[in-house]
């Protein structure tokens, strides 16, 4: 039976920054906290990491007509339709669940990152974790949208925690329906509003009203699948990992990844968040 | 709050001032976003641009220590506008009653000051009354000395210009600011103000209120779904145990505490004394001879004057800067910390640490080890060879680990079921406050010394084990009759003879013989969002207080979008969507049938307040610490504050430290932060201490975002991160830049987040009313740490 | 126990999913170790007890999960009609009210001098105190002053209490006023 999509809808001028919705998820994934650095600003990370898998972002801007804006974003996975990372997985365990949404088959990961090296949005990382014999190994972590919740008809954590519903859960359909909506809404306030949900990556399975262009909160304009990457997949790995198999395919990977991928889309876009302190 | 969390969903506008809901209240923004939705308006007025003026519809800054000359000109702009509601005003005010002569007011100062006592003698702030000792009125508000007149000429002086130049506020927002929330003075429209320590954290604490208080009064917004003026409450009970009269001044339920004065002598004189002739507080008989009979049981009797002279009477002021300057001076032997950790929390915190070592000993009972339970500790930067403290620190029990009700800011008593058993050895406060008694009662069984007798009579009978029976407590508070021993079905059934016992007269109702209502889960809306079956708000589940002022004289809704509750002709009661704040019989033409403000003696809001220490109308003085004189008058702080003298309270001047500096919370963390800082994901989201300063200051001083810095006052330094940001600006007063700083006051030594306690720099003065610290606004100095 | 409807705000009506057999990697919490196994929904089994959120006065509803003595997962109540399922970070987070290694397990005391704490027994410190309390107060109860009964001592204070329950609070200004306490405050100030 066909399911339908399902779509994680932020609509960041709701958010009032409580930041809820980071310690909702590490409450429901039972993630460990991982203190950084003073930011110098109220965030306190500078972006997401493998045990922290949704950041709110702070940015202090000053709009067109001079006035400052506070304005916040609840950063995580942006769950492609056409997912970088699902394409460069050696062994299937970045895939699409049967929600559309993103997941990492914890089992299948051997940890060579190259999923790390691809993501348009800098989203998944490695956690490294030791075996019994205190031996290193490492696994790709992110978002996975809550998919046990999912599974049992429930939201994901942070959309159930949000007090100003800022973020809302369901169907694809229904949720860009929202978005065009309340578009409409903000513009006033808001003239350079716009919907996230970019064509680049064939869509998104969290999708973001922003009050401002993508550039004001780090985000690429227009980001797609590297090409190198649809090549490295088709072509390459097959026939690399028949050769030298999975761990070893991990070191070489990393070497071609830092080599070869240019992150397309990305490098331009690092200083876009210029106003953040 | 006047209101409640659901009712903000109503409002035209909301004004918010001297609060930052989106970070300490957080969920209230999913009401007030509601009512944003239905054309609503939110207006931030803060020295800083917060996660709430982030939501907001204007912003408009203000210096801390500015509010009263902030309110003051919106007083001023509704009246010369003509925007208040007239017919509220004559109607349901004391506008219309009339001053004696005598009454005046001059360069800051009120009729009838003295500079020696820095005390007012109220005489001359009282009403003409006419033979039968009612007040004069005067309903066209014309009489030059009626309180309208009066105040108009008061706030005359709070004209935009010199508003704007002591508050620093832009101009146009003012503006903008005042005609939003002043056109809510239509009849039928509503406003209402969210404020909290932020407003009475300062030496005019009171009147800043006050100063809400008469500006809702005047647009008729109090009483309005969508109205009234609401206090933000910061922790889960700090209504209850305000309610409970865990404060020296009064006993459960705003009972004035009997002081050592011969009008005190006895329950007679006492009452004789402290009983209205008129109002709802004319009951108060009945409500102290049953609190009486809850903590005396069958000792008290009507012979023995219900054993009200085992009530302490004190002499003096008892509060929280009162107690640590006797701690400091060595006044006090023992001391218990329920949950509360000073060190962190308290004004002047180094003075405080340093006070507690005058102590014998100290009992403080908390989840955590709190940086007062270890002040002692070299961590703390003491010498524990020098400290002959002994501390005892006794592991509580969490708020789920324990059953119980909690009190909300809307007056909702909400019941918590038991999740868990106590982690380790933990125990509910309950049972260690019943376990302590019963061994203190167990040692003085056998003595007879007036220490001894006063135990052995108070009544203590929660079960003859370790475990006290919550239910009894729970029925206790509510009252019963004491011959049948059946609940009484609210407070108006209580007596003075001894027949009923009621532990706080305001909360009973809440546990009638049906059961303990505040276990209610029954969440459908029942009208206008009040949810009149969910748990059980004092007094009498009533939702908004005052609502006989949302209909107009003759008992019409003012708008019917707004209707609480209305007069139902036919059915010859008050009827609606809430209980009616109002005795339910009596009709708008009978006598009182316009008085909505049942628990004041003329049943209307007060205008004038002529019972407040420092005068009956707000006016505007300057912090105990400030960078610039008084505008408005040559007083330059309040002149009827106590201050306290050597070294607990060192004043700085402006020339040394010319910052103006104020303290905050912030969304993650909570108080002192004891209970935040020791858990490891919320000390993730805000795990560092740092100083809110703005780009031009931080220019100034050579200070890059994220430098150390040091912030000095007169009382001490705090070393933290810079947090340079464009959401503090400096204030332009009188012309003059004047800048601001701002800090969290979250942070100590203990924990997983750590960082250097705020409240080191913070001064120990108080509110001349409430002795209420000065927290939110003194001066300091900043540098770069290296 | 109250019964609770466990509907969240808006379901999602998806078919016949279940999770119990759904491999996923459970992260040992504090435990810089993943293992692969099967595990069962996170919720599944816990019981459910609803309180009230014990930070600021919005009164929140909260959900706890507690199984095998321990708190597995905290979330909003979403019938309480003020929060509706959501809440702020720190409400969202009660569960590690109950899980974190800082709380206090055993009463302790530390002696005058001392630079140490020493783990005591209840019944120990529960003796000493009311010894204490008792000594300070016999040496400085006064019980008449200008000719009326004041029965009180100013040498004993109570700071607290905003964090109790109105059952507590109630116990503990009975308790104070009992024992004769003036120097009685709480966080209102504060």
């Amino acid at each position: 039976m066909a399911k339908a999509e399902y779509v994680k809808f932020v609509d960041v001028t709701k958010c009032d920054g409580c930041r809820a919705c980071m310690v909702a998820c590490k409450n429901w994934n039972d993630l460990p906290a991982e203190p950084e650095a003073f930011q110098g600003s109220v965030q306190s990370h500078a972006n997401v990491t493998a045990n922290t898998w949704n950041v709110l972002s702070f940015i202090e801007h000053e709009n067109g007509k001079g006035n400052l804006e506070y304005l916040f974003r609840h950063s995580s996975c942006f769950h492609c339709s056409e997912a970088a990372c699902v394409k460069v997985c050696p062994e299937d365990a970045m895939h699409y669940t049967e929600f559309g949404t993103v997941d990492v088959n914890a089992d299948k990961c051997v940890g060579c990152g190259y999923c790390v090296q691809n993501c348009p949005f800098d989203v998944v990382q490695l956690a490294t974790y030791k075996d019994k014999n205190g031996k290193e190994y490492k696994k790709a972590q992110k978002c996975t949208m809550c998919v046990d919740r999912l599974e049992e008809g429930m939201q994901p954590a942070c959309v159930t925690t949000c007090h100003t519903d800022a973020m809302e859960f369901g169907t694809k359909e229904e949720m860009l329906k929202k978005a065009e909506k309340r578009l409409g809404e903000i513009k006033e306030r808001f003239p350079n509003a716009m919907i996230y949900n970019p064509e680049g990556v064939g869509g998104t399975h969290t999708v973001y009203v922003l009050a401002e262009k993508p550039s004001v909160y780090g985000l690429p304009e227009k980001p797609k699948v590297p090409t190198s990457a649809v090549v490295w997949k088709d072509y390459a790995q097959p026939i690399g990992k028949m050769m030298l198999g999975a761990t070893s395919m991990a070191l070489v990977g990393a070497f071609v990844s830092n080599k070869l991928f240019n992150k397309e889309g990305k490098d331009h876009e690092e200083d876009g968040g210029g106003s953040h302190e | 709050m006047t209101n409640h969390w659901n009712d903000l969903q109503h409002t035209d506008c909301a004004l918010i001032i001297g609060a930052n809901p989106a970070e300490n209240h957080p969920v209230s923004f999913r009401w007030l976003l509601k009512a944003r939705e239905n054309g609503g308006k939110i207006l931030s007025v803060d020295p800083r641009f917060t996660r709430t003026s982030s939501q907001a519809d204007i912003y408009a800054p203000l210096r801390s220590g500015s509010d009263i000359s902030f309110i003051g000109g919106m007083i001023n702009y509704a009246i010369e506008n003509n925007l208040f509601h007239k017919e509220y005003v004559a109607k349901y005010t004391n506008a219309s009653f009339i001053v004696k002569e005598g009454f005046d007011f001059k360069d800051g100062l009120f009729s009838g000051y003295d500079e020696a006592t820095r005390a007012y003698d109220k005489a001359s702030w009282s009403f003409e009354t006419t033979e039968d000792g009612k007040p004069e009125k005067d309903e066209t508000l014309q009489h030059p000395r009626s309180v309208f007149q009066l105040m108009k000429k008061h706030y005359s002086r709070y004209d935009v210009d010199t508003v704007t130049t002591v508050t620093g506020t832009p101009k146009e927002e003012y503006m903008k600011v005042a005609e939003t929330f002043c056109s809510t003075g239509k009849p039928g429209r509503a406003g209402t103000i969210l404020y909290a320590m932020g407003t009475t954290q300062h030496t005019v604490g009171t009147q800043n209120v006050r100063s809400y208080a008469m500006l809702q009064l005047l647009l008729g917004n109090i009483g309005m779904p969508g109205g009234g003026v609401n206090a933000l409450r910061g922790e889960s009970n700090v209504q209850g145990s305000t309610d409970f009269g865990l404060l020296f001044g009064d006993l459960p339920g705003y009972l004035g505490a009997p002081k050592e004065l011969p009008e005190h002598a006895t329950l007679a004189a006492y009452l004789e004394k402290e009983t209205p002739k008129t109002g709802y507080w004319s009951n108060k008989p009945k409500f102290v001879v049953s609190l009486l009979k809850a903590w005396y049981g069958p000792n008290a009797t009507k012979e023995n004057e219900f054993c009200y002279q085992y009530i302490p009477k004190g002499n003096k002021n008892y509060s929280h800067i009162a107690l640590f300057n006797a701690m400091y001076k060595g006044e006090l032997q023992g001391a218990f910390l329920f949950g509360t950790n000073p060190v962190v929390g308290g004004p002047n915190a180094g003075k405080e640490k340093e006070a507690l070592s005058n102590l014998d000993w100290l009992v403080a009972i908390d989840l955590w080890e709190t940086e007062t339970a270890s002040f002692w500790q070299k961590e703390a930067g003491s010498d524990p060879s020098k400290i002959n403290t002994e501390v005892f620190l006794l592991p509580a029990a969490s708020s789920y680990e324990k059953e119980g009700t909690v009190s909300n800011s809307g007056r909702w008593m909400q019941y918590r079921w038991k999740a868990i058993e106590p982690k380790g050895e933990a125990k509910a406060d309950m049972e260690i406050i019943h376990m302590l008694m019963r061994r203190l009662k167990g040692m003085y069984k056998n003595e007879g010394s007036p220490a001894a007798k006063a135990m052995n009579a108070l009544y203590w009978n929660y079960g003859e084990h370790d475990h006290p029976e919550f239910d009894l407590v729970a029925r206790e508070i509510n009252g019963y009759y004491t011959q049948t021993g059946k609940q009484v079905e609210n407070f108006g059934m209580l007596a003075d003879d001894g027949s009923t016992c009621s532990g706080n007269w305001i909360y009973s109702g809440f546990y009638p013989e049906e059961g303990n209502l505040s276990k209610r889960r029954d969440n459908k809306d029942t009208g206008m969002g009040n949810f009149l079956n969910w748990s059980y708000a004092w007094p009498m589940n009533r939702r908004v207080l005052y609502n006989r002022a949302s209909a107009d004289p003759s008992g019409k809704p003012w708008n019917k979008d707004k209707a609480v509750i209305w007069w139902d002709a036919a059915a010859k009661k008050w009827t609606g969507n809430d209980v009616p704040d109002f005795k339910a019989i009596v009709a708008p033409s009978d006598p009182g049938g316009t008085n909505p403000f049942i628990m004041t003696k003329d049943g209307v809001g007060g205008m004038f307040a002529p019972t407040l220490n420092d005068g009956p109308f707000p006016e505007h003085y300057e912090p105990f610490e400030s960078p610039v004189p008084n505008a408005f008058s040559s007083q330059e702080f309040n002149p009827t504050i106590k201050v306290w003298d050597g070294d607990f309270n060192l004043k700085g001047t402006k020339k040394q430290f010319p910052i103006v500096a104020t303290t905050y919370r912030v969304s993650e963390h909570w108080q002192s932060g004891s209970m935040t800082r020791n858990q490891q994901w919320l000390s993730e989201l805000a795990g560092h201490m740092y100083i809110e300063m703005s780009e031009e200051l931080a220019k100034e001083k050579g200070i890059k975002n994220k430098d150390k810095v040091i912030v000095t006052s007169a009382r001490g330094e705090v070393k933290a991160y810079a947090m340079v940001t464009k959401r503090f600006k400096p204030h332009t007063i009188n012309g003059k830049i004047v800048h601001q700083i701002g800090m969290p006051w979250h942070f100590g030594y203990k924990g997983y987040a750590t960082g250097d306690t705020a409240n080191r720099l913070t001064p120990h003065i108080g509110d001349a009313n409430t002795m209420i610290p000065e927290y939110k606004a003194f001066l300091c100095n900043v540098r770069r740490a290296d | 126990m109250v019964e609770i409807n466990l509907n969240r705000r808006q379901f999602l009506k998806l078919s016949g999913a279940t999770a119990a057999t759904l491999a996923v990697v459970e992260l040992g919490f504090n435990e810089n170790e993943v293992q692969a196994k099967t595990k069962e929904f996170k919720i599944a089994k816990a019981t459910v007890t609803p309180t009230i959120c014990p930070y600021c006065a919005v009164g929140c509803g909260i959900l706890v999960h507690t199984k095998n003595n321990d708190v597995v997962y905290t979330e909003g109540d979403p019938d309480h009609p003020i929060n509706e399922g959501s809440l702020c970070s720190k409400g969202t987070t009660i569960r590690q009210l109950f899980t974190s290694e800082k709380r206090v397990m055993k009463p302790r005391y530390r002696a005058p001098g001392s630079n140490k704490w020493e783990e005591k027994d209840w019944g120990w410190m529960l003796d000493t105190i009311a010894k204490r309390v008792k000594e300070t107060r016999d040496k400085t109860f006064v019980e008449k002053s200008n000719g009326v009964f004041v029965n009180k001592t100013e040498a004993i204070a109570s700071l607290g209490g905003a964090a109790l329950d109105n059952e507590e609070t109630y116990l503990l200004a009975k308790m104070m006023r009992g024992l004769g306490v003036t120097y009685l405050e709480h966080q209102a100030r504060i």
